[in-house]
């Protein structure tokens, strides 16, 4: 018997993976963007989303990779009822970003900002350490 | 008003007026660019002896974390000669970022 695979819907489901540069951030945070439109996210909410794609990616690029820039990420952004899952491999240092230090009290301080907007602005921020890596998940639902 | 001469896309325009630097910045800053940004602002604030830098943002649509963090560099270096940043014209997205950050009330900020 033949088995038939079902390939989610381009619609539903988009993956790709980039170089851990960041001359490829804007260009990643554009597809989370539309893909976040397609889902029916108001324009804010795609905003949202997109900023939080590029912190974490540029955290990812700056800490988990230590700079070096052709390194591999693997996104995937999946359609949800409500809202749009976004996940984010990498096979960097493992380091997990939510045990470090909470951002200074003084604002003028450097560190932690992309973690703020995280929290801030998605509705579920999740990290898993990997073997050979991490795992982010985020989603943000509809309004 | 003397215009000061960079070599940066990223800042349209620069001049000088007394001890306050204006400059227009233009284009999406991510960590891809905020290094050039960075290097033109501190280069124009060395060379100048600036005491005040004004950015019209006006051009800019988008910015992460990475481009508070040059601005913010920017600020502590005026502040030790008694100087200010201020930022004008942002776009919804760059003063949602500084709101976020906490940052809206560090700057100023003129519409």
């Amino acid at each position: 018997m033949m088995s038939r695979s079902v390939s989610p819907s381009p619609d539903d489901l988009l993956e790709w993976q980039l170089c851990s540069d960041p001359a490829q951030l804007s260009d990643s945070r554009k597809r989370v963007e539309a893909f976040a439109r397609t889902c029916g996210l108001s324009g804010s909410a795609c905003n949202d989303l997109g900023l939080c794609a590029n912190e974490a990616l540029a955290n990812i690029m700056r800490h988990a990779y230590s700079g070096v820039t052709d390194q591999p990420i693997r996104v995937t952004a999946q359609r949800l009822p409500d809202g749009v899952k976004l996940s984010i491999r990498d096979w960097g240092n493992g380091v997990n970003p939510a045990s470090l230090p909470a951002r200074p009290k003084d604002p003028t301080q450097p560190g932690g900002l992309g973690m703020i907007c995280l929290r801030s602005l998605v509705d579920v921020v999740r990290f898993t350490p990997q073997p050979d890596g991490m795992l982010l998940e985020m989603q943000k639902k509809k309004a | 008003m003397p215009t000061i001469n960079t070599s940066s896309d990223l800042i349209r325009e620069a001049r000088q007026e007394g001890s306050e630097v204006f400059c227009t910045i233009a284009g999406e800053i991510d960590l891809h660019t905020s290094p050039e940004l960075r290097t033109e602002l501190l280069d124009i604030l060395q060379k100048t002896a600036a005491k005040n830098l004004t950015l019209d943002l006006s051009n800019v649509p988008y910015m992460d974390s990475s481009a508070i963090a040059v601005m913010v560099e920017a600020l502590q270096r005026l502040r030790k000669l008694g100087g200010s940043v201020a930022l004008t014209h942002l776009q919804p997205r760059v003063k949602g970022l500084l709101e976020i950050a906490r940052l809206n009330t560090i700057f100023t900020i003129k519409e």
